[in-house]
């Protein structure tokens, strides 16, 4: 039996964990107790992570579509394919007509190779990844408002808050090792908790407050809040005079946001507002948590400000227990943004259209000519793929099939690729429509690093042996550089792509394999003697003063009708990780939760005449699936809510593609839909 | 005979030599202070023997948390089965205790193959603990610890430089003379020293309950109102890891890992606290309610198990505390219903 040392391939807090190996497959895994993220526990997907690795139905060699069918191939034909058409269709319609996606799933060094591999050999800035889905919102948001899109604080400081305030994040499901020290704030010390979420999540049950908001009217309350704090003078003068600038005309703006306003919009009592204003801006250790919730609307960047707004103007941010913390979804979606799969920036959030920093990477990498133009974010190149703008997509352990919205879309769009390269550890929904698969090693087969929620880059390390002739994402890229001519990306280990990294990201300048030993350290960490940063903004923001975004209400893209006249948002379960791929291949997990559903409220049930566990058909504009009901009060009255995990009624048939217009997250919190009996 | 003692700087080279007759399993700690059980020539060098606090308890060699039973191909069957002689060196009298009783359940109603297989061989060396090395450990009001009083094969005493030997069995009085040129006879008063030892060992562990009170307790027909359970399974976040560390749990999952017809079944560690765990194929429950699957747990260890051996089901390690992400615990419910108090 071997024991190594690794970080959870699953959410974002980013647990230190023990995988077992006896040799031929991974037998067990289980908590590391001094990391201090996991403490000696892991929540039901962590411990059970050791199994999917093992499943006989991995990717173990290439794939070339031949007439409509794959059939296995050597790395050289696959490879060899991949560069002459990916070549071909740069040199006949120009850089732009490729297309990368990178993933949340891989490492720092497979995130920066594959933006590498982008602009340094195809000259493209299309790269981009599912942080698009998620974060985006947060990465521009927050990058306004204070210069640093990441969570101001550290994953233990929830212990010792005084007032949680959570929105948009379910956390005990998402991220359970977070919402196990809410839990225990609260439960054992005392912290109070506020909850402003449309669902009665399980959190929900220990607030002090539950407010249910109407989906997709967040800056309407948080203006609400903001109005309820300036007008009983609960605001921090002197942090709004010292660290910030902009204040007046927010104060000018939120003037219409009374309670009474409020109420009406958003359907939050007006007494509860004001008291969720009083509890929160009294408080001294205050802590905004959120997630999904906030980001993924057509509002999502004013919703990110909005909080930023709310925190300045209390002064909560800046020391422990006191910020803004956006839980990040994937293992690794932090650091695949903070390593520049992005298609304006690059490692650090170094802007593509800067010369200064463009001549830096043209430097280190020994390539003339980036190009400097922004490139085209996930959705769009979606959109571009379709409009056969795009002929060559690169799709590296993603499944946007499942994962983005409106899924008949993206499979219309999929199938007019001009030529599409699937890497992935197995042959998901979208690898089906590939003319090339390539296989990869899965987190416990390579060597890496992974940044989780709270900033901290933590190794991944190998334990066993990638099946067949599956290699490491990284090794792969480094693969198709060398083809196409590209002499400088060549590595021995991945060390020294993070060295690269290093050389080339102030916030990463200090972090080299070294130093990860054994728990990881958090950027920025600009220095090889800098210990990391477990609070940010402490004596002035990143950007130097915060900046106060004045945001006016907008309403969601889609709102119901006679027809469609329920709200419908997904999200995920506890047991399951997005498109399912690793957990329908781990038993427990899958036996927890082995089928899709839709959560309705039992009230519309009975004027509807719809049981529980019934097999229902839901629809919006873009298409219908049939799933079993799950009925309570879990959602409001009017409202529905369906997992994204199943292909088998995947909810994204239903999500609209409407975007936020700056960071271009699509709208998956709102949409009409309508349900029917079968 | 006089009571051998052997010094400290000599337990490596003892194992080298003992690693010729068995597999040697010794906890191995990390730069962050992680410890675990690691065969001998992968923890060379960082070898642990004091403050161990593994995380999972040595159960694990035995039953580990994943196993094949057997390998199948276009209707071909190959079995699968790992039997070699084994030797755990500085097991914990909490952990030893679980691999008794565990001995007992896999031989109890029926024999299970593959857990028998694996430890048919075994030479347990005990370690008592002078210091709990968790916390949340409680051995002593359990009554399994800090030093074992029966089921080792020799069991080391520590004291400055040298750790003092009790032999458990006639394998463990026949190790001490086979290997003998590692042990020396120990000058002093043996019997006194360890006494002390022993005693100053039982009055470190802080964490006290009332154990043989809660036993009773729970013996009597639903005792415990289901408002104690209600709020307990409220507070979990059902991540199993009570059951997965727990010595004296046994119970496991059987799935296949295939592809067309060739593949291998499996076993893994499975928890009683999952909703599938008891969900029948009708899709009916009988303990689909969270408070079921609490009451299941908490009476199986200090109700069913002490009625059916006339052992406890818990071993007083505290693992289910400090393994719990919400601080839920078996020494908290203990203290709940033996001082009528609510601390979950």
């Amino acid at each position: 039996m071997t024991r190594v040392l690794t970080t959870c391939i699953y959410c974002g807090c980013g647990c230190g964990l023990y995988l077992v190996s006896d040799g031929e497959r991974l037998i067990g895994a289980y908590p590391s107790k001094n990391h201090p993220v996991s403490r000696g526990a892991l929540c039901v997907k962590g411990w059970n992570s050791y199994e999917f690795s093992n499943d006989l139905n991995r990717l173990t060699t290439p794939l070339i579509k031949k007439s409509g069918k794959f059939v296995p191939a050597g790395w050289d034909e696959a490879l060899g394919l991949i560069t002459d058409k990916f070549s071909g269709f740069r040199d006949r319609y120009g850089p732009d007509s490729l297309a990368f996606l990178s993933s949340a799933k891989t490492t720092n060094e497979e995130n920066f190779l594959m933006m590498k591999l982008a602009r340094a050999v195809f000259k493209t800035n299309n790269v981009d990844h599912c942080a698009r889905l998620c974060h985006a919102s947060t990465v521009v948001g927050l990058a306004a408002t204070f210069g640093s899109g990441a969570m101001t604080n550290s994953i233990n400081e929830f212990e010792d808050a005084e007032v949680i305030f959570i929105t948009g994040s379910d956390t005990t499901a998402q991220h359970p090792l977070i919402g196990s020290r809410i839990v225990n704030a609260v439960k054992d010390r005392g912290a109070k908790l506020i909850v402003i979420d449309p669902r009665a999540i399980e959190l929900a049950k220990y607030a002090v407050i539950h407010a249910r908001q109407r989906n997709g009217t967040d800056v309407a309350w948080i203006n609400g809040l903001i109005n309820v704090i300036i007008s009983e003078d609960l605001l921090d003068k002197k942090f709004i005079e010292e660290r910030t600038e902009g204040f007046a005309s927010l104060k000018d703006l939120v003037k219409e946001y009374t309670p009474e306003y409020v109420e009406k919009v958003t359907s939050i009592p007006k007494e509860k507002l004001i008291e969720i204003a009083r509890i929160y801006a009294k408080a001294r250790k205050a802590m905004i948590v959120y997630s999904m919730g906030i980001t993924q609307h057509t509002t999502g960047v004013d919703n990110v400000k909005s909080l930023a707004n709310l925190a300045m103007l209390t002064g909560h941010v800046g020391f422990p227990c006191a910020g803004i913390n956006p839980l990040r979804g994937q293992n690794n979606v932090q650091g695949s943004c903070d390593v520049g799969a992005l298609p304006n920036l690059y490692s650090g959030y170094q802007t593509v259209t800067d010369e200064a920093i463009r001549k830096k990477f043209e430097t280190g990498w020994g390539a003339p000519d980036l190009p400097g133009r922004p490139g085209l974010t996930v959705t769009e190149i979606m959109s571009a793929v379709g409009d056969g703008k795009i002929k060559g997509l690169y799709i590296m352990g993603e499944n946007p099939v499942i994962s983005d919205p409106d899924s008949n879309h993206v499979r219309d769009c999929l199938s007019k690729a001009g030529f599409l390269v699937a890497q992935d550890i197995f042959l998901t929904d979208t690898a089906e429509y590939a003319d090339v698969v390539l296989p990869s090693a899965s987190f416990a087969e390579k060597d890496g690093t992974f940044t989780n929620t709270e900033r901290r880059v933590e190794r991944i390390r190998k334990v066993i042996e990638p099946p067949g002739e599956a290699k490491a994402d990284w090794q792969i890229l480094c693969e198709v550089a060398k083809r196409m001519g590209y002499g400088k990306m060549n590595y021995e280990h991945p060390s020294e792509i993070m060295d690269e990294i290093a050389s080339l990201t102030p916030i990463y300048a200090g972090i080299h394999y070294n130093r990860l030993d054994p728990y990881g350290i958090q950027w920025p960490c600009p220095n090889n003697e800098h210990p990391g940063t477990p609070v940010l903004h402490k004596e002035k923001f990143t950007k130097g003063k915060g900046t106060f975004a004045p945001i006016a209400y907008k309403p969601p893209a889609e709102p119901t009708d006679a027809e469609y006249n329920f709200v419908l948002s997904t999200g995920r379960v506890y047991w399951h990780w997005h498109t399912r791929t690793m957990t329908n291949r781990t038993s427990t997990l899958e036996r927890e939760s082995p089928e899709p559903y839709v959560e309705m409220n039992l009230e519309d049930a009975k004027e509807l005449g719809i049981r529980d566990n019934q097999i229902v058909k839901v629809s919006s504009r873009r298409g219908t699936i049939s799933l079993k009901t799950r009925l309570g009060h879990k959602v409001a009255k009017g409202s529905l809510f369906i997992p994204f995990h199943f292909r088998e009624a995947a909810a994204n048939v239903l999500t609209i593609c409407a975007v936020d217009p700056i960071a271009k997250i699509p709208e998956y919190k709102v949409c009409a839909a309508k349900i029917e009996k079968i | 005979m006089k009571t051998r003692a052997i010094k400290k700087e000599d337990i490596s080279n003892l194992l080298k030599e003992a690693s010729r007759a068995w597999n040697v399993y010794v906890p191995q700690k990390n730069l962050g202070g992680d410890t675990w059980f690691a065969e001998l020539d992968k923890a060379q060098g960082n070898i642990s023997l004091d403050d161990v606090d593994t995380v999972v308890s040595p159960k694990d060699i035995f039953f580990p948390q994943l196993e094949p039973m057997f390998e199948f191909s276009g209707g071909q069957i190959k079995a699968v089965a790992e039997s070699s002689p084994k030797l755990l060196f500085g097991v914990r009298p909490c952990d030893l205790k679980g691999i008794l009783f565990s001995d007992d359940f896999y031989k109890r109603n029926f024999e299970d193959k593959y857990y028998l297989s694996r430890i048919q061989d075994v030479f347990i060396v005990a370690k008592g603990c002078l210091k709990p090395p968790r916390r949340t450990c409680f051995c002593a009001s359990a009554k399994t610890g800090p030093f074992a009083e029966s089921g080792y094969d020799l069991q080391l005493v520590e004291t400055e430089g040298a750790y003092l030997t009790e032999s458990g069995s006639r394998k463990g009085e026949d190790f001490v003379k086979k290997y003998g040129q590692f042990f020396k006879d120990y000058p002093a008063d043996a019997a006194g020293v360890v006494e002390r030892i022993k005693k100053e060992a039982a009055e470190s562990l802080e964490l006290k309950v009332d154990f043989q009170k809660a036993l009773d307790l729970m013996s009597k027909d639903n005792f415990i109102p289901q408002e104690n359970y209600e709020r307990i399974g409220e507070r979990c976040i059902y991540c199993g890891a009570c059951l997965y560390t727990c010595p004296t749990c046994t119970c496991f999952n059987v799935f296949d890992n295939s592809k067309g017809n060739t593949g291998v079944r499996m076993r893994n560690w499975d928890a009683c606290v999952f909703e599938g765990y008891t969900r029948e194929t009708s899709g009916h429950n009988p303990r689909k309610e969270k408070w079921q699957r609490t009451s299941r747990r908490y009476e199986h260890k200090l109700k069913y198990d002490y009625k059916l051996t006339g052992m406890s089901g818990c071993v007083g390690c505290g693992r289910c505390l400090s393994s719990c992400p919400v601080d839920i615990g078996i020494s908290k419910f203990i203290q709940e219903i033996t001082e009528s108090k609510k601390i979950m």
